[in-house]
């Protein structure tokens, strides 16, 4: 029988976790309040195109992943008074002026002609772009320290990719003759050159580089 | 996109018509209706044209499953953080990802019964309810009035499935009558928090709410007699929320309907 | 060319053709071989819309006497419209079971109004597994749910209507004794019978 008083360490062997993260706790507040901003806006978004479009799959899909944003609002709502902002409102903000513009600009078409430009815009520009950024948000932050903001994260990813793939897949099947090639290219271009302005959806440094806080690291 | 998009707006694809409610009012077969003796209109098996009559109330609630979708994903667009709370919209976001479903499970059961997507024609008022550019009043409409109307009518197809023995449509109707009751009351919530120091806003959309109600009484569609095809479910709907009284009230509406709708075939014929 | 007579000729409730409709009834008869030397009456009680869908078929002193409502011929899609595809599949579907009157194998089959629900649902899935051998545009599972509702959610109720689908040459008595077999197999509790069969073919209200 094994003794279950024998002293064991902390950390179990195969646990490599470290406490060195790239973000304090202000820093990742303030990306966790972008973030939340950016749910908001984009499950408004669908919610409100859900009407728009004609296709019924579309719809449909919409309507799931309506949901599913606004899920990871509520995740990243949860995280911010645990991260001293107890005014959840304060941060919940667009990284920088480029960025709301990059979303007044996603979110623009309405037309039931215009499913492409809507779809590209959150499969081909936005989801991708946060793909990265909760991506660098989890492997730049303390995989102890900031544990919790890393478990959304995860969450938040997995639908994240999901659905990706689920509206790629839809536009894929939408995009059927070259004209159609052209528009979808041609929306994501202006939509990558508006986020390419904002820097990303944190603001520059949103996969790091220059926004990372001196000194963080321990 | 703009904020508030009108019921014309409703983007469809070619299988779908549209249906006008004057469509249906002004139709001069519903006179001479009202002079025929056609037994109970109660949707149950035995009677006449049961599949039929089933397969139209399916399609019915399919497009209303869409219209609801898109209802509460407008609710999520329509209003600014002040106008509705954040916790509002994502009980609406919650409630979109419902109604997507609920279009899903219909389209599979009117493949069960036998019908295609756009076989018939599809009437927007319930998306009008959704309309109302007060939040509250939508959550009145919506919520309350339509969702509860949703009660009425799965509570009635999930009986015709038991009565029929059909175990596909009782199984889906009964999960869709989970979700519905868990609508309401969220339609209850709101209207509790957001009016608890506004007993005049709160009075207002209570009006809203009756004024739907009657729309959707029309003609005795709905009502706690054997002329009313939709039987009201009392007991779901107290479940949701609604008190004995609102329930009395809700049966008083139908019940003048249904005289309303007798008095016109009376008057015209 | 049989003797055709259209109750109304005319149609003021509904945006039917009856010129558009003997045409159809015209074009199906011949579709489906029914004898071009019986005399033919079609009513069609165009008061009752979709889904208030009905129809009786019987012989009388050798005349076919077809009962519809108006339901029947609605489409579902355009209020008061006709659609053709369904006028053309309850026709098609009318007329068979008229030819199968006029055969020996239904001389005893009881009238119209008095078969039950599980029998007149079988004979209407005999009558269009046949329409669709002809070509006409009837959807399989609208007939099969009608057939489970007052056959039964079973496999022998299905077995039952595999067969009928691909059916020919069945009789009332073959009819007959498949009804006794999906009553056998019926677990539901049997239904309140009321002492009048109800039918949408009702007399104006006192």
């Amino acid at each position: 029988m094994s003794d279950p008083f024998k002293p064991r360490a902390a950390f179990a062997p195969w646990d490599r976790r470290e406490l060195p993260g790239l973000f304090t706790v202000e820093e990742s507040a303030r990306r966790v309040g972008n973030y939340k901003w950016l749910e908001m806006r984009l499950f408004e978004s669908l919610g409100g195109w859900v009407a728009t479009v004609p296709e019924l799959d579309v719809k449909l899909v919409l309507g799931r992943h309506c949901y599913h944003h606004a899920w990871h609002a509520e995740l990243m709502d949860k995280r911010l008074p645990e991260l001293r902002e107890m005014n959840t409102d304060r941060l919940c903000e667009p990284a920088n002026p480029e960025m709301a513009a990059f979303v007044e600009a996603l979110r623009e078409p309405e037309a039931p002609e215009h499913t492409i430009e809507k779809l590209v815009g959150i499969f081909r520009v936005l989801l991708p772009r946060k793909i990265a950024a909760y991506t660098y948000h989890m492997n730049a932050t303390s995989r102890i320290t900031d544990s919790p903001t890393q478990r959304s994260l995860g969450f938040m990813l997995q639908d994240e990719f999901e659905d990706w793939r689920e509206g790629e897949m839809l536009l894929q099947s939408l995009i059927e003759t070259p004209d159609d090639v052209e528009r979808a290219a041609r929306r994501q271009s202006e939509l990558e050159q508006l986020i390419l302005a904002a820097g990303g959806i944190a603001g520059p440094g949103t996969l790091g580089s220059e926004t990372v806080t001196e000194g963080a690291s321990v | 996109m703009r904020k508030q998009l009108p019921p014309e707006m409703l983007a469809r694809d070619s299988r779908f018509v549209r249906t006008s409610i004057m469509d249906q009012v002004m139709d001069p077969r519903n006179a001479k209706m009202g002079e025929r003796d056609l037994g109970s209109a109660r949707l149950q098996p035995e009677r006449p044209a049961a599949a039929d009559r089933a397969r139209n109330l399916m399609h019915g609630i399919f497009t209303g499953e869409i219209q609801a979708l898109e209802g509460a994903g407008r609710t999520t667009f329509d209003f600014d953080d002040e106008q509705a709370p954040f916790a509002l919209k994502l009980d609406m976001a919650r409630q979109c990802w419902d109604e997507s479903r609920h279009v899903e499970i219909s389209v599979k059961l009117g493949d069960w019964m036998g019908t295609e997507i756009g076989e018939y024609s599809e009437a927007t008022f319930l998306y009008e309810a959704a309309c109302a550019p007060d939040p509250i009043l939508r959550l009145c409409g919506v919520n309350r009035a339509l969702e509860g109307l949703a009660i009425d009518v799965f509570n009635t197809m999930k009986e015709f499935g038991d009565l029929s023995g059909d175990p596909v449509l009782e199984f889906c109707e009964d999960w869709m009558l989970a979700d519905e009751v868990t609508h309401v009351k969220m339609g209850s919530d709101w209207l509790r928090r957001l009016t608890a120091d506004d007993p005049e806003r709160r009075e207002r959309a209570l009006d809203f709410q009756r004024t739907v109600d009657k729309l959707f009484s029309l003609g005795g569609f709905r009502g706690e007699s054997e002329d009313n095809p939709i039987q009201l479910a009392r007991a779901f709907r107290s479940m949701a929320g609604f008190s004995t009284d609102e329930i009395d009230e809700l049966a008083e509406i139908a019940a003048q309907a249904q005289l309303d709708a007798q008095a016109m075939v009376a008057g015209s014929s | 060319m049989s003797n055709i007579t259209l109750i109304p000729a005319g149609f003021t409730l509904v945006k039917f053709d009856a010129d558009q409709v003997r045409e159809l009834i015209g074009q199906t008869m011949a579709e489906v071989g029914f004898p071009a030397d019986v005399a033919v009456t079609i009513e069609v009680d165009e008061v009752l819309p979709h889904p208030l869908t009905a129809s009786l078929v019987d012989i009388v002193d050798g005349e076919a006497k077809l009962w519809f409502t108006g339901g029947c011929f609605e489409s579902p899609k355009r209020q008061t419209g006709l659609s053709v595809d369904h006028t053309r599949v309850e026709l098609g579907s009318a007329f068979l079971r008229a030819k199968d009157r006029l055969s020996e194998g239904f001389v005893n089959a009881p009238r119209d109004e008095e078969l039950d629900d599980r029998q007149r649902t079988i004979w209407d899935a005999y009558a269009e597994g046949r329409l669709v051998a002809l070509g006409y545009p009837v959807r399989v599972q609208r007939r099969r749910y009608t057939f489970r509702l007052y056959g039964g959610f079973n496999d022998v109720a299905d077995a039952a209507f595999a067969r009928l689908w691909s059916g020919d040459a069945l009789s009332w008595n073959d009819l007959s004794a498949m009804a006794d077999e999906l009553v056998a197999a019926d677990t539901r509790p049997p239904r309140k019978k009321s002492l009048r069969k109800e039918t949408l073919r009702s007399a104006p209200a006192a």
